[in-house]
């Protein structure tokens, strides 16, 4: 007589191989339940991506409304700027915005710039002595608080001394000389205006997480829903697996398998439909070439791992009732003639 | 037919169901020898306890009381691992509804409980094809289950159940879902790998050509043995109601 042995796991390939052929088998209902995953992922990568284009579109549409507001400033002090001569002053370093209202005034042209310490194409290199001569205004730029200079040395051989800052709380050499006007191009509304946007911006991420996570749950009682309809729809495979010879391990593995492999293809459309979607949307609003040239793409491939391997794992959390029920189902299941 | 060696036994087995918090008792207390290589059918009503005595048999459930004894093993002792391994290897399920893995071909089912046996490998798949010879299907070994005809998956599916050469044959009337002449051809094929194989074939059953093809008819009523004949004694039984 031969005794009883001990029934062997079969290995994971055995498994991953009858989990894709189960796969295959019920491409239909795979496909549904990957749908599920693959818009709960595309909302999160849709999301993310809005981030990323955001940071970026938003630095440009900041600048833009920066130099804009400059422009403004210098021409209600001067009128247009074309014909006359300006003076440009840098003390530390140059702001992006500074750099692009001189762009702009180059290109808005003909105008004759000085500088004195400043490098940019269509700007002539002047000392600090002669920088003002017949000037119609000099503008302080940098980022430096303490100026080597005095606004008088800063003005001289102006007609009509005027200083343009851009920075209220820069101090200068000297005594203060009446005569001479030094106007800002930022008041303090600015300011506040910035810090209500960046409070407001704070609350509207802390609500995007609220619906981003409930999607991501609906996500998972979806899947779960999709996974326990497959198991009841399959007592008799199942059954007929354990009256092979099939352990409950390798059932309840089968069925993890399967899941993680929906979850990951689901989230890998879903994550480069998400962040494309996104950005052809984006694409409409700014131009093809900003959202697509200024994107962060490694933070953007980062991401988009992330949400694979978030969504893989959540396909497989909903997975873990459904495959307890399968490995529980009872081996006589597979004699019962009607569903 | 020898009747010497005692295959699979059940001692006074009584089972009982919570049915909507009532008991109910499917079985009252069965005691049966069943020998090796002989051809068995069990036969009873719906609802006569033929279907849990026949899942006792084939080590699919377990008694309330009494034992139930497979090649001398009481499956009660036995934990999960051991009873798939018993299923595995010692017994063979052809089922009413064939339940062939309908994505595999016709060979990749039969090598199923192979693997699951361990054995994964070129021989295993010769011993498939063998098999698959033995029932009449070894020229289309490649084909999908729902490519062939309900007999031919029946046939299929034996040779699926014979993979690891079982000592016992459990079927769950193997012919209600085929029609006259193939539920025939099926019985025929049973009664060869008997023969042949000394494989002992259990079998329940309502089919009147099942029960002349076998060796002994174990009739289940209400829970017990109402009695044991041979297949001529039906013969004798049906001649005279017509």
């Amino acid at each position: 007589m031969e005794n009883i042995g001990t029934q062997v796991s079969l290995p994971f390939s055995r498994a991953f191989q009858i989990a894709l052929q189960g796969i295959r088998n019920r491409l239909g209902r795979s496909l549904v339940t990957m749908s599920g995953v693959m818009l709960g992922i595309a909302f999160l990568m849709c999301t993310i991506t809005t981030q990323l284009i955001d940071k970026t579109v938003n630095r440009e549409r900041k600048l833009r409304q920066t130099v804009n507001l400059m422009e403004n400033v210098l021409k209600s002090e001067i009128g247009a700027v074309q014909g006359k001569r300006i003076a440009v002053a840098a003390f530390g370093a140059i702001s992006e915005s500074e750099r692009t209202l001189i762009a702009s005034i180059v290109a808005a042209g003909p105008v004759e710039l000085r500088g004195y310490g400043v490098e940019a194409a269509g700007v002539t290199r002047s000392g600090a002595k002669d920088l003002a001569a017949d000037a119609s205004v000099v503008l302080i730029f940098g980022d430096s608080k303490q100026c080597p200079l005095s606004l008088a040395e800063l003005t001289a051989c102006m007609t009509r001394k005027l200083a343009l800052d851009t920075r209220a709380d820069r101090a200068f050499t000297g005594t203060p000389d009446p005569s001479i006007r030094r106007e800002l191009f930022f008041g303090k509304q600015i300011e506040e205006q910035a810090s209500k946007q960046r409070i407001e911006a704070q609350r509207e991420r802390s609500r995007l997480i609220w619906i981003v996570a409930v999607s991501l749950c609906v996500t998972v009682i979806g899947v779960a829903n999709a996974m326990l309809m497959s198991v009841t729809e399959r007592f008799r495979e199942i059954g007929t697996m354990k009256c092979l010879g099939a352990l409950s391990g390798f059932i309840r593995t089968l069925f993890l398998i399967e899941s993680a492999l929906i979850g990951f293809t689901g989230s890998v459309v879903g994550a480069v439909s998400g962040a494309l979607f996104t950005m052809l949307v984006y694409s409409f609003t700014y131009s093809f070439a900003t959202v697509f040239l200024s994107m962060p793409y490694d933070r953007l491939v980062l991401a988009g791992m992330t949400a694979v391997v978030i969504g893989t794992i959540l396909a497989m959390l909903a997975a873990l009732y459904p495959a307890r029920v399968a490995s529980r189902m009872v081996p006589a299941s597979a004699l019962r003639s009607t569903v | 037919m020898k009747r010497d060696r005692i295959i699979a036994r059940a001692i006074d087995v009584k089972r009982k169901y919570a049915l909507g918090g009532e008991t109910v008792w499917a079985l009252r207390g069965i005691s049966m020898d069943i020998y090796e290589g002989e051809y068995l059918s069990i036969m009873g009503p719906s609802g006569s306890g033929k279907s849990t005595f026949f899942n006792m048999i084939g080590g699919l459930d377990k008694p309330t009381s009494g034992k139930v004894y497979i090649d001398h093993v009481d499956i009660a002792q036995l934990d999960p691992y051991e009873l798939a391994w018993l299923r595995c290897r010692k017994i063979g399920y052809v089922f009413q509804t064939f339940n062939l893995i309908q994505v595999m071909s016709c060979i990749e089912n039969v090598m199923l409980p192979m693997s699951f046996a361990g054995k994964d490998s070129e021989e295993a798949r010769d011993e498939a094809m063998r098999i698959l010879e033995l029932v009449g299907l070894g020229n289309r070994p490649l084909h999908k289950p729902a490519e062939l005809s309900g007999g031919q998956q029946q046939r299929v599916a034996i040779a699926r159940a014979l993979a690891n050469s079982p000592d016992i044959l459990l079927a769950d009337e193997p012919t209600g879902n085929l029609d006259l002449k193939t539920g025939e051809e099926i019985i025929r094929l049973f009664r060869k790998l008997s023969d042949d194989l000394g494989v002992t074939v259990i079998a329940a059953t309502h089919d009147l050509k099942m029960l002349k093809a076998s060796d002994r008819i174990a009739w289940i009523d209400d829970g017990r043995l109402a009695k044991i004949t041979t297949a001529e004694e039906v013969k004798i039984e049906v001649e005279e109601v017509k």
